[in-house]
């Protein structure tokens, strides 16, 4: 390092003020800019260039929308261009860009030379920075909010199913056995009405409780839990669908049963929305260390990318979110009287799902 | 399509368990056929509660005018549907207009109406017993053809009773 000559160091900084995607400004002692590098010069709009090329005194100000303190994301209490005393080594700031508008810059703002009051202040783009955290956030943000909603339809499907149920049951049961008792005959009709009413208010709990989130997706499995939804799709719908398991009753962890349970009942209720049709096929096998699930109608079909959907759109958004979790993949196919097939394939291979595990 | 029968075996199930003595006369197939033709109808159906065996289920048992066989497979819910409206309000419904009435994005929650291309549609309750033991629904293709005076002749038809049913609701011996 101490090799290195006065000439050559200087080359080095020139290449770096000119090169560098760091925006560079040489601030004066009265806040004005003395020089800014070609990065700046892309932040700041053109008139303010112009006005700093005419020698009319710019300052930072002009272009700063302010800066994040611990009071606020965009102050301008403290400013760092007359409070010296801060320690603005390194800071957020905003500034009305060109073309851009206001964007967010990490800062660093300090005193270079003492005598002259020149101080240098130096700006990263923090756009990608925020969109990557965004991101982020938003998706450890969805993990956690489909991750309550199942737990707490798991808790309420409990209750509905242990104790609302099961009381019901067994008043209809005392129900049942005065019919055997020494009663008249208008007390029996009123009592079988009565039997039957609350017969039918069990089965409506019951399938409130399947509905919520099936017992037998955590005590039996996927293939059960398919079984009893579809045959209740068909009973409230009319739609047959056609259930093919090639798993011999195996067991997936919880996370990607409840994935894989979640993303095919959209899909079966989108083909029972849109598609026009009453029957759909539906395949769950595992081929190449994947769990595939297939579901695939015949019906007329949509323009995946079209900008107006039927419905919210936001249907296939979470089966995409869902699979996500669960390190899947989900190919939605469809043409406009062609049918639709979705097909979920979920990575099995223990390496993997360790390091899903570990995250 | 036209004029299907239940089969002969169900059929017995359904009379025992209503029990009336004027019951085995009653052909609830050329009744709704009959209705049907009169006021020319697209589709008339019956659903009716179903035997302690069946978990006293309500059930479509006869139709006529279907398109297909989509409504044999339903299992109708109190509260849910067209029919289960009446079944959980004991009032009738009318529906004039499917297509100004009822939400496109909620269609699917009424499958008979998709399956059988209704447009208008009208439902009845049948009572016995002080409560609601089956529907009468009758129902057209086309818009508009619902009419108030279509309704009312209807509706006098069948009083006050349809079969073993009361069309309306009263106090019984």
């Amino acid at each position: 390092m101490t090799q290195m000559n006065d000439a050559h160091m200087s080359v080095l900084l020139k290449n770096l003020y000119m090169n560098s995607m760091e925006a560079i400004f040489f601030v004066g002692e009265q806040g004005e800019v003395l020089a800014m590098n070609p990065a700046a010069e892309q932040i700041l709009d053109i008139d303010v260039i112009e006005q700093l090329h005419q020698g009319t005194q710019v300052s930072i100000c002009q272009t700063c929308a302010g800066y994040t303190n611990e009071e606020a994301m965009l102050s301008c209490s403290n400013c760092f261009l007359d409070h010296n005393e801060g320690d603005f080594s390194s800071f957020q700031v905003y500034l009305n860009t060109r073309g851009q508008g206001i964007i967010p810059y990490a800062a660093s703002y300090h005193t270079i030379d003492q005598e002259r009051g020149i101080r240098v202040f130096m700006l990263l783009n923090l756009t990608r920075q925020f969109k990557t955290q965004e991101m982020l956030y938003r998706t450890n943000m969805t993990k956690y909010v489909i991750k309550a909603q199942e737990d707490e339809r798991k808790r309420i499907s409990r209750e509905l199913h242990d104790s609302v149920a099961q009381e019901l049951l067994s008043s209809l049961v005392d129900l049942r056995v005065l019919k055997y008792m020494n009663v008249d005959g208008v007390v029996l009709d009123k009592l079988q009405q009565t039997e039957a009413s609350l017969t039918r208010l069990l089965d409506d709990i019951r399938h409130l409780a399947v509905e919520l989130r099936p017992a037998s997706l955590d005590d039996l499995g996927l293939e059960a839990a398919f079984r009893s939804h579809f045959k209740w799709i068909a009973q409230n719908y009319g739609l047959l669908v056609s259930f093919d398991s090639e798993l011999s009753s195996a067991r997936y962890s919880n996370e990607i049963e409840t994935v894989v349970y979640r993303v095919c009942q959209e899909a079966v209720l989108n083909a029972l929305k849109y598609a026009n049709t009453d029957e759909v096929q539906v395949r769950l096998h595992e081929e190449q260390g994947d769990l595939q699930l297939i579901v695939r109608d015949e019906g007329c079909g949509f323009q995946p990318n079209t900008r107006d959907p039927k419905g919210t759109g936001l249907g296939l958004f979470g089966m995409r979110e869902r699979a996500e979790l669960v390190h899947g993949q989900l190919s939605i196919r469809s043409e406009v009287g062609g049918g639709t097939t979705i097909h979920l394939r979920i990575p099995l291979s223990p390496t993997r799902s360790e390091e899903g595990d570990a995250e | 399509m036209i004029g299907e029968k239940a089969s002969p075996a169900f059929l017995s199930i359904c009379e025992g368990v209503i029990g009336m003595h004027d019951e085995s006369k009653f052909d609830y197939q050329q009744e709704i056929d009959a209705i049907r033709k009169r006021f020319d109808f697209d589709l008339v159906s019956i659903a009716l509660v179903q035997p302690a065996a069946d978990q006293f289920v309500l059930t479509w048992q006869y139709a006529s005018g279907n398109l297909n066989d989509r409504y044999k497979r339903i299992i109708l819910h109190s509260g849910k549907g067209i029919a289960g409206m009446v079944f959980k309000t004991g009032k009738s419904v009318v529906i004039k207009s499917i297509r100004s009435e009822i939400d496109p994005k909620d269609l699917f929650k009424y499958p008979i109406i998709v399956a059988e291309q209704l447009q208008s549609v009208a439902a009845v309750p049948l009572w016995k017993n002080s409560r609601v033991a089956g529907v009468l629904s009758v129902a057209f293709r086309e818009e508009n053809q619902l009419t108030e005076e279509r309704i009312q002749a209807f509706q006098q038809s069948i009083e006050p009773k349809f079969g073993p049913f009361f069309t309306k609701e009263m106090v019984e011996q």
